[in-house]
């Protein structure tokens, strides 16, 4: 799939391992990919500038994002005391046990690799090519596999930031008619 | 006043606003996830088999092993 791949849209890939690095992450998610590829020249930057954003506000917003973190306010809205919880996990488990991600345990001898969720993103992206009849792929087609997979982290960031799928679309669209004119 | 706006603010956030319930969702998910691959773990360690546990977990044998088969074998 990669030979598809635009220069841009494979630097977006490779950056998407230093900006996991940056955010501390053990893995290269969906929202990493996103923002290296809006972090290169290219249809996905374009689309972003038309928006008001970029790259930076973008990653403050995954900064941000709750993934993985248990709210304890959260839980107390719906009547569950995270520090009961708490307490009786480690009972069992021991301390500690549920502020660590048991399953990423695995994931972290095998260095920082990609997760499911940014395996899909890059197949979306196929996907969006072949949608909008190119046989490349480039940044605006990972732009627009972000917008697609409405549960990701990379979504919730887009949404973060202020953008709506249909704005994020519409600017990708004009942005490549834009270079193509 | 400045107390009688924060209170205000707290009643809105506890009362309607959705972001409440959404981020309240969203913990109890993680809080599910993490739970459950601990109790998984050591199921596994004290001898379940997958049918075992998928029974309990009210899902298939395929659907628990292709979650944890390879992180707890």
């Amino acid at each position: 799939m990669f030979e598809r791949f635009t220069q841009s849209a494979r630097q977006a890939v490779v950056l998407a391992h230093g900006v996991a690095e940056r955010l501390g992450a053990d893995h290269v998610g969906a929202e990493h990919v996103l923002v290296g590829a809006v972090l290169v020249p290219g249809p996905a930057a374009d689309a972003l500038t038309r928006l008001g954003t970029g790259p930076d506000a973008l990653e403050a917003a995954v900064r941000s994002l709750p993934a993985g973190a248990i709210d304890a306010d959260a839980l107390a809205f719906v009547g569950i005391d995270l520090d009961s919880v708490r307490a009786q996990v480690e009972a069992t488990f021991g301390p500690g046990a549920l502020d660590d991600d048991p399953g990423s345990r695995g994931r972290r001898r095998s260095g920082r690799a990609f997760d499911g969720q940014a395996k899909k993103l890059l197949q979306l992206s196929l996907r969006e090519a072949i949608a909008y009849k190119s046989n490349r792929i480039d940044t605006g087609h990972l732009l627009l596999a972000a917008v697609r997979a409405p549960d990701s982290p990379a979504h919730r960031a887009l949404l973060a930031v202020g953008v709506t799928p249909d704005q994020v679309r519409d600017a990708v669209v004009a942005t490549w008619a834009g270079a193509a004119s | 006043m400045l107390t009688d706006m924060s209170d205000d603010l707290m009643t809105a956030a506890a009362g309607d606003d959705p972001r409440e319930g959404l981020l309240a969702v969203h913990s109890l998910r993680v809080l599910a996830d993490r739970l459950e691959a601990l109790h998984v773990e050591r199921a596994r360690g004290l001898g379940w088999s997958w049918e075992q546990i998928a029974a309990v977990l009210g899902v298939s044998r395929q659907a628990v092993h292709k979650k944890f088969g390879k992180r707890f074998r």
